[in-house]
C-alpha cells in the first residue's frame, strides 16, 4: 500500500492499520480512511456497477455526493464508501452486479443501449398491462440497488432537541468565519459540519500558486474555533432538511437531532460539476476536488499521469497539487479561449505544464477491459456548443475535472430562497432569503478566499444581531474580484455514453429525446427522464439538464427554472425517523394485579384493560363464567379508566344544562343521572353520569376514550360563554371498582361502616360519600351490568388496597374478578349501548333510540337545533336489538351488514351469545321499517350467506330493573 | 426489618420498579418512600449529582384552581408570583408553582414538610369554595425529581423545550410534552447541581420511569433514594 | 417545525397545540333560519388571507386565540380569548306565539 509522505493524508494516522473485507477480500488502511479512500489506495478503483448498463464505476466526488460510492456494508445497502470511515471488520460488497463486480455478466447490456430509451420502460412493458408485474420483477434485480436482508436486528437509534443562538450550517472557511464572528458578539454558536474535520475546502484545495494560503487559513481559523468557549462544533454530521422558523434535522451517527437553530448561517457550498463527454463515467475520471481529497486527506495517489479540464482558476490549483503529489501533469485543457494569467497559472507555467485553451474533452479511451483511462482526446472548440471535428489525444490514467459549480443550496430552496443562474459565465447568486436566515462563502455564489472570508464574517455579525447579540460594526476588509470562470460546454457525442446523470445512466441524447418528445417544462423534464432523481439527487445532473432545456426552447437560464428541493436532503434511514418509540401507556392501580391472576390485557386508548382472566384457549368459557358469576354470585371489574370530571362552581348546573341533552338543574343532591352529549351537528359523541355532590357541583363521568375531547370542548365552550364554572380533568385521580352482583351488598358491607348500603337508603341511582376498608370512597349505585352493584371511587393511590380489601372481603362469597368482554356482553343483554361501538360518525339521539335523555324544556344544549332538525326529517335508520332464534345459523359478526333486496338497510354493532339468555342476540342498525319488534330482516355474514335475524323490544335481560334496584 | 409498601394502602404507583431496583423505604407522610438504594451513602450522593432518578410520589402536594384562587390561596397565608410559569417559595418550605392565573400547584420540601399544604387543604371545602377548587394533585400527578449534570442533556432526549440552564432559570415551569405525556418540569435547584422536578400523569409512572431510564442510560444514570435527594438540598 | 406563542405558556413547537377551527359567531339556535344553523355547523370559510382561529395548548388545555395570514403562513397574533369574549352569554327559548 503506497502513501504520499506527510503533510500529505491529513486525516489518517499512519500509526493505526484497520483492516475489512471488500468482496470478500480482505483490505487494509489507516484509521482515518473512508471505505473508498482505502480500497484506492490498494489500487481497487471499480467501486460499483451502473444502474441500467452495469459499466464499472469509481470514485468521483470523494466526498459522499454521488451514487458511484454506494456500496453494501453488512446488512445496511447503500451506504457511501466516500463517507463511511473504516472499522476493523466492516463486511463491504459492491452492488448492482451479477457474477462479479469485476466481470459483471449484465455488462453487455449497454451493447443494447440505443434499445434502452428514456421512457424505455413506460413504453416497452406498458403493454399487454398483466405482463408489467412479471417485468417489474425481472427490471427490478437488473437494476438493483443493494440487498435488504428483513432479518436484520433492531439498532438502537434515538433522537434528541437541540438549541442555539446562532446556527452555521458548513464549516469551510465561510462558516468558520460566520462562527467566530457571532461567537465573538456573545452568541452560541453550534457550527455544523458533515465531514470528519471542519476546514471544508481549506482542508483539501489550492487558493495560491504557492500553496500556502489554504493551510495558514485553516489552521489560524481552526485554533481560534477551539479556543471560542461559545462556539460548538458537531462534525460528522449531515444537516438534511430545513423546516419551517429555522427548524432543522441533523443526523449524527444513530442519532437524529431537531435543532431550533436560531438564527442561521449556510454555508455549505457548492458542488463541482463533472463535463460531458464520452466515457466520462470510467473509474479514473474524477472531479479535480476529488483529486485534491485524495491527495491531501488521504495520500493517495489518484493515478500517475493526469489530464486536467477546467473551465476556471481551480483546476488549475487542482493541477499543482497533483504535481506537487508526484503525479505526472500531461496537459491542463481550459475551456476559456484566453484564461486570466495569475498566480495559479504563472506556477504551472514555471513547471512546464501545457496549457490547451479553448479546448475540450470530447472523448476517454478505456484500457482494454475498461475498468480505467488509457488517453483522453481533446478538441479546439468552434464557439460556445460546437468542437472541431479533430482530436488531439493525451496518453493518461486519470483526468481530474474542473467543470463550474453548481450551490448546495438545498436548504436555501427549502427555506424560500431563489439561485438565480448567470447565462455564460457560470456564476450564479440567492435570493429572497427568509429573515434569520443568511447564506454565506461560495453557496452564495462567491469565490476568491478573501470575499469568502469577508462574507462569513458578515453573516455571522447578522446572525447574532439577529439572535439579540448587539455588535458593533467593525471595518470588513474590501472585497477583491471574483475570479474568472466559464460554463462548460455541453456538446453531445455522436456515440453517446456522455453521461449526464451517472445515477440514471442518462446521457446528453437521452434529455435532447426528452425535450424533443415535448418535456420542456424543467420539472416534466426530471420527471420522464428520471434526471436528478436517483441518489445523488441532481446535484451533478441538474445544472446540465437546465442548460440543455434553456438551449432547445431558446430561454435563459433563469427563466428555464429550477427542480425543487425537498429534505432529506441526504440519505436518512427508517431507524433514524423511528428513533426510541415513545408509546404511552396507562395502568391502573390495580394493573399488577390483574397480572398475577393471569389477565389477557388489552388496550383501551392509552391504557390497558382486563380483556378475561385465564386461559387464552379457553376464551369463550372464561368470559362466560366471569359473566355468569355476576349474574348469579358477585364479580368485581377495576373501571379507574372511565373518565372522570370535576364540574364545581355556582354555574355547575346550567353548565352541564348546556352541554349535555337532559336536564341537570334540579337533579338533587346525592342523585346520579345520566348525561349525553352531541355535538354541534347533533351527533352522539360521548355519555356517563353525572353525581350531584353539593349545589354546585358534579362529578361527572365520561367514556375512557372520550374523556380527553370532553374535557377540552367543555373548556371551549366556557371559553366563550363565561359561566361561573370550573372543570377539572380527574379519569387518573380516582382509581375504580365495580363490585356488581345479587351478593354484592354483604361484601360491601363487610368493609363499610359509615354508609346505610339498605335500598332504601341508598336506591339505585344514589351517590354516597363514605369509606372502604378505612380508604375514603364515592360509592355509586348505577348499574351498567343490570345487577345490583356499586362503583367505588377512591383516590388513585389506594386502589390496590381497595381491591386486595375487596377481593379478600368476598372471597368466602366466591367473587371473582371480570374482564372488559364479560362486561360487554352484560350489557348488550341489559341493551345498554357503547358509544362509538353502537354508534357512529353519524348517529343521531333519535336514531340510538335516547330521546327519553333529551330535555324539551331548556333553551339551550349543544346540538340542541341540529337535533330538533333531524326530528323533524324523520329517520334514515334506527338501532334496535335483535336475537337469532336459529340455533344452529352462523353467527354474523360485528359491522355486519343488514341487507334487503339487495339494498344495505343496516348493519351489526355488537354481537354476543347469552350465556344468560342461551341465544345469540345483538344490536344492529336497520331501516325504521325494520325496527318494531317482531319485524324479520336478514345479516349477510362472511361468505355471503343470509342470517335471519328478528327484531327485539329492549333490554333482553330483566325488562323492568328489579335486579339492579333490589 | 424495613417498611414495605404494600404496608400502607396509600402507594406509589412506581413501588414494584422501586423495589425491583433494590430500594430500602421508609415511612413519609403515610406511605413509603424509597430512601435509598443500598448502604453506601456517599456512593448514592455522588450518582444524585451526576444523574439520579427520585420517586417523590410520598411527598405532600396538593393544587387549587378558579378565578378567585389567588384570593382565597393568599388568605391562607401563601405567597404567589403574578406571572404564570414560576414558583414562589415560601417560608414554611413549601414551593408554590402558579400554573396559570387561575391555577396554582404547591409542593412540599424533600423533607416531607409542606405546612400551607395540610393548612390550605383542610381549610378548603365545597361550602366555602367561592371560586377556588382544590385539585387532587397528590393523586392526579406522580413526581420524580431528576437531579445531576447531565439533566438538561437528558432532557434534550425526551423534552421539545429548552431546558438548559441559561434559558430556564431556577422557579422556572414548563407545562409541556416530555416522552409524549404532558407534564410539568419546574427547575429546583439554585445554580450549583441542576435539579428538576418532573409531575405527570399518575397512570404512566410505569412507563415513564422506564423511559427515562432508558434515556438516562448513556449517561450513566440510576434511581437515587430521596436521602441522597435531601443531601443535595 | 413552526413556532406559536401561547398567550400562557410561551413560544412552543406548533406540535404542542391543537387547532380548533376558526372563530365565528353561533346562531340564536331558538331564532334562526335552518339554513343559517346549518351554515354555522358544517361551512368554515377557508379564507386565503388573515384568519381567526382557536388554538389550543393541548398540555395545560388552554384555548386561546391566534391570526394568521394562510397565504405567508405566518403568525400574526395570539391572545386570550377573553379579549373577545368578555360578557357571559345567556339563552332564552324564544317567546310562545302571542295569542290573537
Amino acid at each position: 500500500m503506497e502513501r504520499l509522505g506527510a503533510p500529505f493524508g491529513s486525516d489518517i494516522d499512519r500509526s493505526e492499520s484497520v483492516s475489512f473485507r471488500f468482496e470478500g477480500a480482505q483490505v487494509s488502511g489507516y484509521r482515518g480512511d473512508t471505505i473508498a479512500s482505502a480500497l484506492l489506495a490498494n489500487g481497487v478503483t471499480t467501486l460499483s456497477r451502473s444502474f441500467k448498463y452495469h459499466r464499472p464505476r469509481g470514485v468521483l466526488s470523494m466526498c459522499g455526493q454521488d451514487s458511484n460510492t454506494l456500496v453494501q456494508i453488512g446488512q445496511q445497502p447503500n451506504r457511501l464508501a466516500d463517507r463511511v470511515a473504516i472499522e476493523a471488520g466492516l463486511d463491504v460488497t459492491a452492488q448492482n452486479y451479477w457474477g462479479s463486480l469485476e466481470n459483471d455478466r449484465l455488462a453487455h447490456l449497454r451493447h443494447f443501449s440505443r434499445f434502452m430509451p428514456v421512457g424505455f420502460y413506460y413504453k416497452a412493458f406498458y403493454k399487454p398491462r398483466w405482463a408489467w408485474p412479471l417485468w417489474a420483477k425481472l427490471i427490478r434485480r437488473i437494476a438493483g440497488l443493494g440487498t435488504v436482508d428483513l432479518n436484520t436486528p433492531h439498532g438502537y437509534y434515538d433522537k434528541q432537541y437541540l438549541f442555539s443562538d446562532v446556527t452555521v450550517i458548513g464549516a469551510g472557511p465561510a462558516g468558520m468565519a460566520a462562527a467566530l464572528r457571532a461567537a465573538q458578539a456573545g452568541a452560541k454558536v453550534l457550527l455544523v459540519d458533515e465531514n470528519a474535520e471542519i476546514g471544508g475546502a481549506l482542508a483539501y484545495a489550492r487558493f495560491d500558486g504557492a500553496g500556502e494560503l489554504a493551510e495558514a487559513t485553516h489552521a489560524e481559523l481552526a485554533a481560534k474555533i477551539a479556543a471560542e468557549d461559545r462556539i460548538r462544533v458537531m462534525t460528522d454530521t449531515m444537516c438534511t432538511g430545513w423546516y419551517a422558523d429555522n427548524w432543522l434535522s441533523l443526523v449524527k451517527g444513530n442519532r437524529l437531532y431537531k435543532l431550533r437553530a436560531g438564527a442561521l448561517v449556510v454555508a455549505t457550498g457548492c458542488y463541482e460539476q463533472p463535463l460531458i463527454f464520452h466515457n466520462n463515467d470510467l473509474p479514473g475520471i474524477m472531479l479535480g476536488s476529488a483529486a485534491q481529497r485524495l491527495i491531501r486527506l488521504y495520500g493517495v495517489k489518484p493515478g500517475n499521469r493526469a489530464v486536467v479540464a477546467t473551465a476556471n482558476r481551480d483546476g488549475y490549483g487542482a493541477a499543482l497539487d497533483l504535481l506537487d503529489a508526484g503525479i505526472e501533469v500531461a496537459c491542463v485543457v481550459d475551456v476559456r479561449a484566453d484564461p486570466p494569467e495569475d498566480d495559479m497559472s504563472a506556477a504551472l507555467m514555471r513547471r512546464h505544464v501545457p496549457i490547451v485553451a479553448g479546448a475540450t474533452l470530447r472523448e476517454a479511451v478505456p484500457t482494454s477491459g475498461g475498468g480505467g483511462v488509457r488517453a483522453v482526446k481533446i478538441a479546439r472548440l468552434e464557439g460556445a456548443e460546437k468542437a472541431a471535428r479533430r482530436y488531439d489525444s493525451f496518453a493518461c490514467d486519470m483526468i481530474a475535472m474542473a467543470g463550474c459549480y453548481a450551490p448546495a443550496a438545498a436548504l436555501l430552496h427549502q427555506a424560500g430562497g431563489r439561485v438565480s443562474l448567470a447565462d455564460d459565465s457560470g456564476a450564479f447568486s440567492v435570493h429572497d432569503l427568509p429573515a434569520q436566515l443568511a447564506a454565506a462563502g461560495s453557496v452564495a455564489g462567491t469565490n476568491m478566499l478573501e470575499n469568502v472570508l469577508g462574507d462569513g464574517v458578515a453573516a455571522g455579525r447578522r446572525a447574532a444581531d439577529e439572535a439579540g447579540f448587539s455588535v458593533a460594526a467593525t471595518s470588513e476588509p474590501p472585497r477583491v474580484a471574483e475570479a474568472d470562470a466559464s460554463a462548460w460546454p455541453i456538446i453531445g457525442h455522436s456515440r453517446g455514453k456522455d453521461f449526464v446523470d451517472f445515477d440514471e445512466d442518462l446521457q446528453v441524447h437521452d434529455i435532447e429525446n426528452a425535450l424533443a418528445e415535448g418535456y420542456r417544462h424543467i420539472q416534466l423534464l426530471k420527471r420522464f427522464t428520471t434526471n436528478g432523481m436517483g441518489p445523488s439527487q441532481g446535484r451533478h445532473a441538474t445544472l446540465p439538464a437546465i442548460r440543455l432545456a434553456a438551449r432547445r426552447t431558446g430561454a435563459r437560464l433563469d427563466e428555464t427554472g429550477s427542480t425543487t428541493s425537498r429534505p432529506p436532503i441526504g440519505p436518512l434511514t427508517m431507524g433514524h425517523l423511528a428513533g426510541r418509540s415513545f408509546e404511552p401507556v396507562r395502568y391502573t392501580a390495580m394493573h399488577f394485579r390483574h397480572l398475577e391472576r393471569g389477565a389477557r390485557m388489552m388496550p383501551a386508548g392509552a391504557w390497558m384493560r382486563p380483556e378475561y382472566y385465564g386461559e387464552a384457549r379457553a376464551r369463550e368459557e372464561n368470559i362466560a363464567a366471569e359473566a355468569m358469576n355476576v349474574r348469579d354470585n358477585v364479580g368485581i371489574i377495576d373501571v379507574s379508566t372511565l373518565g372522570g370530571l370535576e364540574v364545581r362552581g355556582p354555574d355547575a348546573g346550567e353548565f352541564l344544562n348546556r352541554m349535555y341533552t337532559f336536564a341537570y338543574l334540579k337533579q338533587p343532591v346525592g342523585r346520579a343521572r345520566y348525561v349525553l352529549m352531541t355535538d354541534a351537528a347533533g351527533v352522539i359523541v360521548d355519555d356517563g353520569v353525572a353525581c350531584r355532590l353539593h349545589d354546585d357541583h358534579f362529578y361527572v363521568t365520561a367514556t375512557t376514550s372520550g374523556v380527553d375531547g370532553v374535557y377540552r370542548t367543555m373548556l371551549w365552550y366556557n371559553a366563550q360563554w363565561r359561566l361561573k364554572v370550573d372543570v377539572t380533568h380527574v379519569s387518573a385521580s380516582y382509581a375504580g371498582a365495580n363490585i356488581a352482583g345479587p351478593n354484592c351488598r354483604e361484601v360491601v358491607q363487610k368493609l363499610c361502616d359509615d354508609v346505610d348500603l339498605s335500598p332504601e337508603a341508598f336506591p339505585y341511582m344514589g351517590v354516597r360519600r363514605g369509606h372502604v376498608a378505612g380508604i375514603p370512597a364515592l360509592f355509586l349505585r348505577v348499574g351498567f351490568v343490570g345487577e345490583l352493584g356499586y362503583e367505588l371511587h377512591v383516590p388513585a393511590s389506594q386502589g390496590e388496597a381497595l381491591w386486595d380489601a375487596l377481593m379478600e372481603a368476598g372471597a368466602d362469597a366466591g367473587i371473582r374478578p371480570f374482564g372488559v368482554e364479560a362486561q360487554r356482553l352484560l350489557r348488550l343483554e341489559k341493551g345498554h349501548i357503547i358509544i362509538s361501538q353502537d354508534t357512529d360518525g353519524l348517529t343521531t339521539p333519535h336514531e340510538a333510540d335516547m330521546a327519553w335523555a333529551i330535555s324539551r324544556k331548556k333553551p339551550y344544549y349543544v346540538g340542541m337545533r341540529s337535533v330538533s332538525i333531524q326530528e323533524a326529517g324523520g329517520l334514515t335508520r334506527k338501532l334496535v336489538g335483535f336475537e337469532i332464534s336459529d340455533s344452529d345459523a352462523p353467527r354474523p359478526k360485528e359491522c355486519h351488514l343488514v341487507i334487503r333486496g339487495g339494498a344495505i338497510t343496516g348493519r351489526v354493532t355488537s354481537i354476543t351469545r347469552s350465556p344468560t339468555l342461551g341465544k345469540v342476540i345483538g344490536l344492529a342498525y336497520v331501516a325504521p321499517d325494520q325496527a318494531e319488534p317482531g319485524t324479520e330482516f336478514e345479516i349477510k355474514i362472511d361468505g355471503g350467506a343470509m342470517v335471519r335475524a328478528k327484531t327485539v323490544k329492549l333490554p333482553f335481560y330483566d325488562a323492568d330493573g328489579a335486579r339492579q334496584e333490589m | 426489618m424495613t417498611l414495605a409498601p404494600k404496608d400502607r394502602t396509600r402507594r406509589s404507583f412506581l413501588y414494584r420498579e422501586l423495589e425491583s431496583a433494590g430500594a430500602v423505604f421508609d415511612e413519609l407522610n403515610g406511605a413509603a418512600a424509597a430512601m435509598s438504594y443500598g448502604a453506601d451513602a456517599e456512593a448514592e450522593a455522588a450518582q444524585a449529582r451526576s444523574l439520579g432518578l427520585c420517586d417523590l410520589s410520598a411527598l405532600p402536594r396538593t393544587g387549587f384552581k378558579g378565578w378567585n384562587m389567588s384570593a382565597w390561596l393568599k388568605a391562607q397565608g401563601a405567597e404567589m408570583s403574578e406571572a404564570s410559569n414560576i414558583v414562589t417559595p415560601q417560608a414554611d418550605g413549601t414551593r408554590i408553582a402558579r400554573l396559570a392565573p387561575g391555577e396554582a400547584l404547591l409542593l412540599g420540601n424533600y423533607r416531607g414538610h409542606g405546612p400551607l399544604i395540610e393548612k390550605a387543604d383542610s381549610a378548603w371545602s365545597m361550602q366555602e369554595a367561592d371560586g377556588c377548587f382544590q385539585v387532587p394533585r397528590a393523586e392526579t400527578n406522580f413526581w420524580l425529581a431528576l437531579s445531576g449534570s447531565h439533566v438538561p442533556a437528558l432532557f434534550a432526549k425526551i423534552c421539545a423545550v429548552d431546558l438548559r440552564p441559561e434559558s430556564f432559570a431556577t422557579h422556572s415551569v414548563a407545562q409541556t410534552n416530555v416522552a409524549r405525556l404532558n407534564a410539568i418540569i419546574i427547575r429546583a435547584d439554585t445554580g450549583e447541581v441542576p435539579q428538576f422536578d418532573l409531575l405527570s400523569d399518575i397512570a404512566s409512572a410505569v412507563y415513564l420511569w422506564r423511559a427515562l431510564l432508558d434515556a438516562m442510560a448513556e449517561f450513566g444514570g440510576k434511581p437515587v433514594g430521596l436521602a441522597a435527594l435531601q443531601e443535595l438540598n | 417545525m413552526k413556532l406559536m406563542h401561547c398567550p400562557l405558556n410561551g413560544w412552543r413547537n406548533i406540535q404542542e397545540f391543537t387547532h380548533g377551527g376558526e372563530v365565528v359567531a353561533e346562531p340564536d339556535p331558538n331564532r334562526c333560519s335552518d339554513a343559517e344553523w346549518a351554515e354555522f355547523v358544517f361551512m368554515e370559510e377557508n379564507k386565503a388571507g388573515m384568519v381567526r382561529e382557536w388554538w389550543c395548548h393541548t398540555a395545560t388545555a388552554y384555548w386561546f386565540i391566534a391570526e394568521r395570514d394562510t397565504v405567508k403562513d405566518e403568525i400574526i397574533r395570539t391572545y386570550d380569548a377573553g379579549e373577545v369574549f368578555k360578557e357571559r352569554i345567556e339563552f332564552t327559548r324564544p317567546e310562545p306565539p302571542k295569542e290573537a
